[in-house]
C-alpha cells in the first residue's frame, strides 16, 4: 500500500534519513532485483521525496561492503552497463532487524507524541 | 597496471565522451579527487563507471549532474571513499615503488640524453679516437633528479586533493601568492643546481648507465603490471 503524498516541499530532514534510508533501500532491494536509479524512484513513490540516484549510491556501496547485498553488472538497451543489486541472506536478516528496531522506535515515539492528549496530527 | 584495470579504463574512456560539456567540468573534479584516494586504481575505475552511467541516465532523461548528486559534491566523494576499502600497505608501497622506478628511468634518460660526455664519446668514435666511455655525474644532476622526483608527487597530490577549490577571487588570489613564491623558489633551485653542476659526485661507465637505467624501466614495467 502506498501511503499519501506529503505536503509539498515536506521533505525529511536528511539527518533524521540517514539513519534509517539503509534499512528503507534493503526492502526495496527485497522485493526484486534491482538498480540505483529504480530504488530512488520507488523511495520517492512511497514519500521519500527527493532521493537522488547519488545520495542512494555511498550507501548502496556500504551495503555491498558489509555483504548485505550483492551486485552484478548488465548490460542495458542503450547506454552503458546498469549495475543491479539483490540482497543476500545476511541482508534478509538485517532487513528483519531493522524493521524490529524501526517498530520500537516509532513505536516510543508515536507514545511520546500522544501524551496528556496532546494531538500534532496535521 | 593490471589488463582487468586497463580494460575497464579503455571502456570508461569511451563512456566519458558521451558526457555532455556542461556537466563534464564537475564530472572531472570528481574524478580528479577520487583518484587522490587511498584506494585501489581497479576501485576508482569502478567508481568512474558508475559515476559516467548516472550521469549518462541522467541526461537521457533530459536532466543533469545535480539531479545525480544532490547538494556538496565533494562530500558525496567523501562518502563514497569511505565506503570503499582502502588499499593495502603492500599496495601503497607497490605503487610508490612503481613511480619512483619510472620517475627515476626517465630522467636518467634525459639526463644522458642531454649528457656532454655521451656527445663527446659519440665525437671519439667517429673520430676514431680512444673512447672514454665514463660519464660525469654531478652534485647537480642528482640533486635536481631528487628534487623533481618529489615536486611531482607533491604537486600531483596538492592538484588532486584540491579539485574542488572553485575560482573565486579570494582562492585566486592566494593561487598567485603560491605561485610566486614557488616561482622564487624554482629560480633559486636552478641558481643553486647550476652553481653545484659543475662539482663531479661520481663517474659511470655509459653501458652500465644504460643498463641501470633499463632495469628501473622494466621493474616499472612488471610492477605496473601486479
Amino acid at each position: 500500500m502506498i501511503p499519501p503524498q506529503r505536503k509539498e516541499n515536506k521533505m525529511i530532514p536528511s539527518q533524521m534519513l540517514k539513519g534509517i534510508l539503509e534499512g528503507c533501500i534493503l526492502k526495496v532491494i527485497s522485493s526484486k532485483e534491482t538498480y540505483g536509479y529504480e530504488i530512488s524512484e520507488q523511495l520517492n513513490k512511497y514519500g521519500f521525496s527527493k532521493i537522488s540516484e547519488g545520495t542512494i549510491y555511498p550507501l548502496l556501496l556500504r551495503l555491498e561492503k558489509n555483504s548485505l547485498i550483492t551486485a552484478v553488472y548488465r548490460e542495458s538497451t542503450n547506454g552503458p552497463k546498469r549495475k543491479y543489486f539483490s540482497i543476500t541472506s545476511a541482508g534478509t536478516k538485517e532487513l528483519t532487524s531493522f524493521f524490529e528496531s524501526w517498530q520500537e522506535m516509532s513505536g516510543a515515539i508515536n507514545a511520546l507524541f500522544n501524551t496528556k492528549g496532546e494531538d500534532y496530527e496535521q | 597496471m593490471n589488463n582487468k584495470v586497463k580494460a575497464l579504463q579503455k571502456s570508461n574512456n569511451q563512456l566519458d565522451k558521451g558526457i555532455k560539456p556542461e556537466n563534464q567540468e564537475i564530472f572531472t573534479s570528481m574524478i580528479c579527487y577520487i583518484r587522490g584516494a587511498n584506494i585501489s586504481l581497479y576501485d576508482q575505475e569502478l567508481v568512474r563507471q558508475d559515476l559516467t552511467g548516472m550521469i549518462l541516465s541522467a541526461q537521457d532523461r533530459g536532466e543533469d549532474i545535480n539531479s545525480v548528486v544532490l547538494g556538496d559534491f565533494k562530500e558525496f566523494c567523501d562518502e563514497v571513499i569511505d565506503n570503499l576499502p582502502a588499499r593495502s600497505r603492500k599496495d601503497k608501497v607497490l605503487e610508490r615503488v612503481d613511480i619512483l622506478c619510472s620517475g627515476v628511468a626517465i630522467l636518467g634518460f634525459i639526463n644522458l640524453l642531454f649528457s656532454r660526455d655521451l656527445y663527446r664519446i659519440i665525437g671519439e668514435l667517429f673520430a676514431g679516437k680512444i673512447v672514454n666511455y665514463q660519464l660525469a655525474v654531478s652534485l647537480g644532476t642528482v640533486i635536481s633528479m631528487l628534487v623533481i622526483l618529489a615536486a611531482s608527487f607533491f604537486i600531483v597530490n596538492l592538484v588532486l586533493k584540491n579539485s574542488f577549490k572553485s575560482a573565486g577571487s579570494e582562492n585566486r588570489k592566494k593561487r598567485m601568492i603560491i605561485g610566486g613564491i614557488a616561482g622564487v623558489l624554482i629560480m633559486v633551485f636552478f641558481i643553486v643546481v647550476a652553481m653545484l653542476g659543475m662539482h663531479v659526485l661520481f663517474t659511470v661507465n655509459l653501458f652500465l648507465a644504460i643498463a641501470v637505467i633499463l632495469a628501473f624501466f622494466i621493474a616499472h614495467l612488471i610492477l605496473s603490471r601486479i
